[in-house]
């Protein structure tokens, strides 16, 4: 029906030959009719239990293909490890991997991969997260590897030594990455002598202090039936499987969730602070500038998420991405967000520029985000961002276990369990006034860490008439 | 656009994996469900109906990568990104901006044979992504302005993925070393020189000979009614008209008679290792061969590669080997993290070391099993989302002129041998047809004495 509309002013331009501006006028592109909410979780689906130790379990049948995928998430992750020993979740996570029950790690590697199946154990910062998944076929054998891993890690020393050498060389090698090492000084800037301020993997400081005795600890502060979420997505049999997690996990010691990480210091600059990491030889800068977030349990998140999307989360959608790409040329990506987090991460916009442009990009940007208090978004435009983000919600849970993570997220985190099917009504009560009041609220474009990685020489003349710049050698 | 010019080797590679194989037990293939139409114009349009979840994954494939190119290196690459610079009735980006509208996913690659244009949406957007995708075909307007602002933010692109990238510079090098005469030298995203002086009346002559509905695949996955979407489509598409002639580089890649080694300098702690042997083009008898190799190679903390140079030598952080297909050629490539304490030359011998072994001495029939099973299993849990299935559908059309049943690639997959492995190794991975390539530190600037190769490979 919209179509005709479209053909409809192609027809009349033709009989009207001398109506001239409608040889511009564009063609009607609303061609899109209502899009409902369709229920996110399908109940009939859906099962959550508890073990008789208290463990939660959640599953989500989808038998459309013969395969299977299951877990243990837990409810606290790297963010409550000690600044001293930054980094010993991603060794316990790592050693996990090589060695479980009576496999040592050779044995363990050749069981997962003689499945076809993929066995991660992976470090969060709210989680730490034991993933296997495979054909449904191999059921058994998937589940009592997952136990293994979960349950009864061997942390045999050489493999720890092993593990420890990889990670510091991981750490070397991250000076080779631009990104990296403008995400670890920003980082840096933004949380100083916090846990945050550290990456996941740890210091070049830290890790070489860890052994044995601080994995095993690691190990039994987060890995227990009260600390962890149980979950299995694909084609199963429930009941038969409800009994099977109740013999592999069903006797795991019952334990308690760890306290919660510190709030972060509130050391946030008061003014302009900048950071140039000197890397000579590169002909492109990475730019990251930011100030202090908000938690994944802020109930502004959402209002928050709206603002940020149009300042530099839509793609080309967004004020930072029209300016700075589209229209300027300066750029091939920029982006803003926030890192949520149990306690507030960091508000962020990263982007990379040609190095003599670099001062004209952060000026752009600062501008862009004096724009989103000064001529915030109209209705329209927000109306445009509810319906992308509401839009792309819905997309993001194309597969089942985008559903089944999303859901085990929510208990993680302490939120309602419903909160996916509520969340896109909270997303359309919001209005243009609430977002404008959020961008004053929540930006602070006159005090931020603006963290530079690039040929110092260059950068520091172009910046230094913006405030205090701190060069430092990578 | 602006995510991928698709000339990652990992990238590559599990997109050449993932047409192959299906597991042991019986699996539904919903690719043998698709529809394939050819308009009168020449435009082919694949339809597959799926309603299990409301999401439509739509994909243009143009016939025309980097290898088409004459005179400008990186022009559809280029082109690519002027695509979405806007047409008649839509200003610059507004494509990308009306689908963004209701959550879309909006993006498109460009490789060394083809552009592909995709668009993931919520199933009630399709009538608006078939009028939009036809609207720039049929009406693409770009002009002076948008060009040199575009042409600018692939510079960046350039800068970030290649000229700041030690990885990036491997593989531009990698090819460069590889194909001495085949447009495959060249990287997909062009030399600076080139990107710097396109014309907008080279970019209106590519788009003349290569964007016509008889270059073009249609690929519509998921949620719809196949009726409404062929009238659609051919009510929006069927006017356009076909090019008399899609232009082809006629050169073939002569064969390679030694080896060839390239080294890169660059300001870095841990260099890069990467080889590329002579592999047949897509579609060839042994490739699935090649593919069993890159697995057993590759897949997992069981595999050759992680064992021997990540975890027993500890001289790598990450070792990889596989094939990658492409129209007209291909090649067996060999990529390796060097760690900041390890030693280019010690990776080098470790690696070639396990490709002799591949020559010399017949696997097991156990590790053979695995790596089958690795195939056939990564291919299963790919088939859900809409997306996937549309590049594969995509994919085996463009590139073989037909979609392969997954019953007949576990057949062809379960059919190869040790023997097979073997042979294979020993047809193609040997030293008259290798490349290799190093990107290690530059040579303290103080030394002025010549620089001896395998020593300022063993500085790191």
């Amino acid at each position: 029906m919209k179509m005709t509309n479209f053909r409809m002013l192609f027809v009349l331009c033709l009989l009207v030959p001398g109506w001239l501006a409608c040889l511009s006028m564009r063609p009607d592109f609303d061609l899109v009719g209502e899009i409902p909410d369709r229920p996110i979780v399908d109940e009939e689906r859906l099962q959550r239990f508890e073990l008789s130790n208290g463990l939660n379990v959640l599953l989500l049948e989808d038998h459309r293909f013969p395969k299977i995928s299951m877990g243990v998430s837990t409810r606290r992750g790297g963010a409550t490890e000690a600044l001293s020993e930054a980094g010993v979740s991603s060794l316990m996570t790592e050693v996990m991997e090589r060695g479980a029950g009576k496999r040592d790690a050779l044995a363990l590697a050749e069981a997962v991969d003689g499945l076809g199946a993929s066995l991660g154990v992976m470090p969060g910062w709210d989680s730490i997260t034991v993933y296997i998944s495979g054909l449904s076929r191999d059921e058994s054998e998937l589940l009592a590897i997952l136990r293994d891993v979960v349950r009864a890690p061997r942390f045999e020393e050489d493999e720890i030594e092993r593990a420890r050498r990889e990670q510091l060389a991981v750490i070397g090698r991250s000076k080779d990455d631009p990104a990296s090492l403008v995400r670890q000084h920003f980082t840096e800037t933004m949380f100083p002598g916090h846990r945050y301020g550290v990456p996941m993997i740890g210091s070049a400081d830290s890790v070489p202090t860890l052994d044995q005795q601080k994995l095993r600890a690691c190990y039994d502060r987060v890995f227990n039936a009260r600390s962890a979420i149980l979950f299995v997505s694909g084609d199963f049999d429930a009941a038969q499987l409800r009994q099977d997690l109740e013999a592999a996990f069903g006797d795991w010691r019952e334990g308690q969730v760890a306290p919660a990480v510190e709030a972060p210091p509130a050391i946030f600059p008061e003014a302009q602070h900048i950071v140039v990491v000197d890397r000579p030889e590169l002909v492109q800068s990475r730019i990251m500038l930011g100030h202090e977030g908000m938690s994944r349990s802020n109930d502004l998140r959402v209002v928050n998420g709206i603002m940020n999307g149009i300042l530099g989360g839509n793609g080309f959608s967004s004020r930072l991405m029209r300016k700075i790409r589209s229209d300027e040329g300066l750029t091939y990506g920029v982006y803003s967000g926030v890192a949520m987090r149990r306690q507030p991460g960091a508000f962020q916009v990263s982007t990379f520029t040609r190095v003599p442009e670099t001062r004209r990009v952060v000026d752009l940007i600062l501008e862009e985000i004096r724009g989103m208090q000064d001529s915030p978004p109209d209705e329209e435009m927000v109306g445009k961002a509810k319906s992308y983000d509401i839009g792309r919600f819905s997309l993001g849970l194309e597969t089942t276990g985008a559903v089944l993570s999303s859901l085990v997220d929510l208990e993680i985190h302490d939120l309602p369990e419903n909160s996916l099917d509520t969340y896109r009504q909270r997303v359309r009560v919001l209005s243009a006034a609430d977002v404008a009041e959020e961008a004053r609220r929540f930006l602070h474009p006159d005090r931020m860490g603006i963290v530079v990685v690039g040929p110092a020489s260059e950068l520091v003349p172009q910046l230094e008439s913006l405030g205090s710049v701190e060069v430092i050698t990578p | 656009m602006f995510k991928e010019t698709r000339y990652s080797l990992l990238v590559l590679f599990a997109v050449c994996l993932s047409g192959l194989a299906f597991p042991a037990q019986a699996l539904d293939d919903p690719t043998l469900r698709t529809e394939i139409t050819k308009l009168d114009n020449g435009l082919t349009v694949l339809l597959l109906e799926d309603h299990a979840t409301p999401v439509v994954a739509f994909q243009m494939w143009v016939g025309a990568g980097s290898r088409d190119e004459h005179r400008y290196t990186g022009i559809a690459h280029l082109f690519e990104h002027m695509m979405f610079k806007g047409s008649k009735h839509i200003g610059p980006e507004e494509h990308a901006r009306l689908i963004e509208a209701y959550g879309g996913r909006v993006n498109a690659y460009t490789s060394r044979d083809r552009t592909v244009y995709h668009e993931d949406i919520p199933a009630e957007a399709l009538p608006l992504v078939i009028a939009l995708e036809a609207e720039r075909v049929a009406h693409l307007d770009i002009n002076q302005a948008t060009l040199d602002s575009e042409r600018e933010v692939v510079l960046e692109e350039r800068r970030m993925r290649t000229e700041d990238n030690p990885q990036g510079l491997a593989l531009e090098a990698l090819l460069a070393t590889r194909f001495v005469a085949h447009p495959y030298r060249w990287p997909v995203i062009g030399w600076r020189s080139d990107v710097e002086q396109v014309t907008l009346e080279a970019c209106q002559e590519f788009f003349a000979h290569y964007y016509a509905p008889n270059n073009l695949v249609l690929v519509v996955v998921g949620d719809f009614a196949s009726e409404e979407v062929l009238a659609d489509i051919r009510r929006e598409f069927g006017k356009l008209k076909p090019s008399a002639e899609v232009p082809r580089n006629p050169t073939v890649e002569p064969e390679q008679n030694g080896e060839r080694r390239t080294q890169v300098y660059f300001d870095l702690e841990s260099p890069i290792f990467a080889a590329a042997w002579h592999a047949p083009a897509a579609g060839h008898p042994d490739s699935i061969t090649l593919d069993v190799i890159g697995e057993l190679l590759s897949a997992g903390r069981s595999s050759r590669l992680y064992r021997r140079l990540v975890y027993e030598e500890e001289q790598a952080l990450s070792a990889s080997g596989g094939y990658w297909e492409m129209k007209d050629d291909g090649l067996f490539y060999a990529f390796a993290g060097v760690r900041p304490d390890g030693s280019v030359v010690r990776v080098e011998e470790l690696f070639f070391d396990e490709v002799r072994k591949l020559r010399e001495e017949a696997i097991s029939q156990a590790e053979l099993e695995k790596s089958k099973r690795q195939i056939e299993v990564r291919l299963v849990m790919g088939q859900e989302m809409n997306h996937a299935l549309a590049a594969r559908i995509g994919s085996d059309f463009t590139t073989l002129g037909r979609i392969r049943p997954l019953e007949e690639q576990l057949a062809i997959l379960e059919a190869v041998s040790a023997e097979d492995v073997q042979r294979v190794a020993q047809k193609y991975l040997i030293e008259k047809h290798r490349s290799v390539v190093r990107v290690i530190p530059r040579p303290n600037p103080g030394a002025l004495a010549p620089v001896d190769e395998a020593k300022g490979g063993e500085a790191r």
